[in-house]
């Protein structure tokens, strides 16, 4: 077989793949998990954004619909624990948006809404059930990120068939990361 | 027990081989065996994966999966055993027996990693191949705890006739207890590794850094285009199987290749419950077959019988296969199928950091890693602890993993993560157990499994031998990192259960002696010489290399001998 008909049936293999109940346009189709409303979602969106935001040449995870996959993960890889710690979280944040300044959190200016969570970072809800709020939240907000298309591909560099492995490569300013 | 098959249903069910099981070793006997002419019926209790058509995540980018290669809670959950495997995730999970499948007793807790379907583990393997030497064969016997009936130099032959089709990447290092062998090209080092390697052998004369050999296709010469598989695209997602064919799998490579001589028969769902013996002829006259789904009884006949279950499950069916001559198990004439179980110790590890090369990255994800030939008692007892270990290391930049747990909001933090971070390292070692007489599997006496089979005991565990040498490796792997130049090293003894390393050897060890072993040079039962085991059951002691391309040596030089002894008719 050659390196031609090879690559064939690798893209027949693509078409063919079959990857469980995934929709076709991706896990952000998939529904918002029972028991969370539109703006407790976009609350969650607010808070990725702060923490990873859009920055010259890839957007912020706002944009790639943080909060349903934080919540879908809360509810499909995490005990009962961390969606109470996500409600806590989301408690915590409103009443210091409030408090800061009468608002809500999605309509604060970028530097108050940084601050706040900068603020939030250093005295975070305590952990319940072995659940730390504000680190459950910060670790799907990285791996929803940087495992997303826009984040793998244009925050970081994805290379899908990279055909071989050099082992030293320069770094040159301005390179960034391997996504894989 | 039964005869020879002569009534016309049984004719159509008689073939010249048999070989149980389809993994990395019963897939290469499927093909010596096709090769040489015999009609072979390979029985495999999983379903069938065929190679391209059955990879569903081969391809998927980080996003298409659903929870990003992580495991869903229900899964993890009803798979306590099966998830502790670092292979075992959201992208490769439908490659692993559940642990509902298949239970079994845990007298002492094992770690029982299993693969049904065509290809076995073969699938999802480690691919690291590194030859015995001659200090591994003789070593055992040195030190009284065993004694192979078979040379290096016996084997090295056959290790040449399986690496040449199985393709083995490689330098020729010239190490005299880890043998070159038929070798492409070798992965490269990145400069940290290299400057790691340079600096611990020059702390540690005698000791040898060299890159690691693995069963993947640098180049893809004209005996792998044949089989259909082209060049390793250094993907590194390898568990998930392999669309160009990059690294070698039973489904990749041996069974297609069986298949094409038209001598091959493969049979999925088909749980083989025991050898059946006649005791009239002193031979195995066949087995006898569960239908995985429907539980449906069959028998099938052969003259010559491959045992290729994987360790664990070959020793099951072969202690199952009770007859009026052997009724504690076939060949178990001394109580010794299911003893002398041993593992590799894989429990030590080091983690630290390492300054410098900011301006050095790589490009590609390489399958393999820098490795170290054992250094401890090679050729004479030089510690407080028998035998010794590899040790395998690493360096990696670190990616953006290292921003959770790691304060930072907003645009500066999320730039530096999109940067090369820090270097790391890694540090493990794969050390032998001895086989010991106590470390035995065995038949439960009233639990049973889905298809009526008696469910396995597991009694395996760790000695004193092993804790001496976790500590002896932790102490070495420091003061090599600390040669290294290495920061912040961290050691730590993980306490795994045996089974974790997936590297579970013996129960039908071979040997000189009738009365201390079950199997003779040839991989064959010294009663009841028409019954052959080239799987992980037949060591007599485990060496400290990953052990498979030894399982497809011996399988192959066993199958060799099984076609001529048949053609001679002593068989």
């Amino acid at each position: 077989m050659n390196r031609r008909t090879l690559l064939r049936h690798a893209a027949q293999l693509a078409a063919a793949a079959a990857l469980g109940s995934l929709p076709h346009r991706g896990w952000s189709a998939l529904p918002r998990p029972d028991g969370w409303s539109a703006s407790e979602e976009a609350l969650l969106d607010a808070i990725g954004d702060t923490i990873l935001p859009a920055t010259p040449g890839s957007p912020g995870a706002g944009s790639v619909a943080i909060g349903r996959f934080i919540l879908v993960m809360t509810a499909d890889c995490y005990p009962p624990a961390a969606a109470e710690a996500v409600r806590r979280l989301l408690a915590e944040v409103a009443k210091r948006a409030q408090a800061a300044g009468s608002r809500l959190f999605p309509e604060l200016p970028t530097a108050e809404r940084e601050s706040l969570l900068v603020a939030l970072e250093r005295q975070p809800p305590p952990a319940r059930d072995g659940v730390a709020p504000w680190r459950h939240v910060k670790d799907l907000t990285l791996l929803g990120y940087f495992t997303a298309e826009a984040g793998a591909t244009q925050a970081l560099r994805y290379d899908p068939v990279p055909g071989a492995y050099r082992g030293s490569v320069p770094l040159r300013p301005g390179d960034r990361a391997w996504a894989t | 027990m039964s005869s020879h098959p002569t009534t016309p249903g049984a004719r159509a069910h008689t073939y010249d081989a048999i070989v149980v099981g389809s993994g990395i070793s019963g897939g290469w006997a499927a093909k010596e065996l096709c090769e040489a002419g015999l009609r072979t019926l390979v029985l495999e209790r999983g379903r069938d994966v065929q190679h391209l058509r059955d990879y569903p995540t081969a391809l998927a980018n980080p996003w298409d999966l659903p929870h990003r290669g992580r495991l869903p809670r229900a899964l993890a959950q009803a798979n306590p055993i099966a998830r502790k495997c670092y292979a075992f995730d959201e992208a490769t999970e439908h490659f692993f027996a559940k642990d509902a499948e298949q239970p079994y007793v845990q007298e002492k807790p094992f770690d029982w990693i299993r693969g049904y379907q065509v290809g076995g583990k073969s699938l999802i393997w480690a691919r690291q191949t590194q030859r015995w030497s001659h200090h591994d064969f003789e070593g055992p016997a040195r030190d009284g705890f065993a004694e192979w009936p078979i040379t290096y130099d016996e084997l090295a032959p056959w290790y040449s006739h399986v690496e040449r089709f199985v393709g083995i990447s490689g330098n020729r290092d010239g190490v005299e207890g880890l043998p070159d062998g038929e070798f492409l090209p070798a992965w490269e080092m990145n400069d940290a590794e290299r400057a790691m390697a340079g600096r611990i052998e020059g702390a540690f004369p005698g000791r040898r850094v060299v890159q690691g050999r693995c069963a993947h296709l640098t180049e893809a010469r004209p005996e792998h285009l044949a089989q259909g598989r082209g060049k390793c695209q250094s993907r590194n997602l390898c568990y998930r199987g392999c669309p160009f064919g990059g690294y070698f799998s039973s489904n990749s490579s041996t069974l297609p290749w069986a298949a094409r001589t038209g001598n091959l028969t493969i049979r999925p769902g088909s749980v083989v419950e025991s050898i059946l013996h006649d005791d009239a002829t002193g031979r195995a006259s066949g087995v006898r077959v569960i239908d995985a789904a429907t539980k449906a009884v069959t028998e099938y006949f052969a003259k010559v019988i491959f045992v290729n279950a994987a360790c664990l499950n070959t020793n099951l069916i072969l202690l199952n296969s009770k007859s009026r001559r052997y009724p504690a198990g076939l060949g178990n004439d001394h109580g010794l199928l299911g003893r002398h179980v041993a593992f590799h110790n894989y429990r030590g590890s080091l983690n630290a950091s390492l300054e410098g090369f900011a301006d050095s990255y790589y490009s590609g994800r390489r399958p393999t890693q820098p490795m170290m030939p054992n250094f401890r008692n090679v050729t004479r007892q030089e510690t407080d602890f028998q035998r010794g270990y590899m040790v395998f290391f690493s360096a990696a930049r670190r990616g953006w993993t290292r921003g959770q747990g790691a304060p930072g909001i907003g645009a500066k933090y999320k730039e530096e993560l999109t940067r090369p971070g820090p270097w790391g390292i890694y540090m493990m070692m794969q050390g032998e157990t001895i086989p010991r007489y106590e470390n035995h599997v065995r038949l439960s006496a009233n639990q049973r499994d889905p298809w009526g089979i008696p469910q396995l005991v597991t009694s395996i565990g760790y000695t004193e031998n092993d804790e001496r040498m976790i500590r002896d490796f932790l102490a070495q792997g420091r003061a090599m990192l600390e040669a290294a130049g290495a920061r912040d090293i961290r050691a730590t003894d993980d306490r795994r259960n045996p089974g974790l390393d997936i590297h579970e050897m013996g129960g039908a060890r071979m040997g000189r002696d009738p009365r201390q072993s079950l199997l003779n040079r040839w991989n064959q039962f010294h009663t009841c010489p028409n019954v052959f085991v080239t799987d992980g059951a037949c060591m007599a002691s485990t060496g400290v290399q990953n052990p498979s391309l030894t399982f497809m040596a011996l399988t192959a030089r066993a199958a060799r001998h099984a076609v001529d002894e048949l053609g001679k008719g002593t068989l």
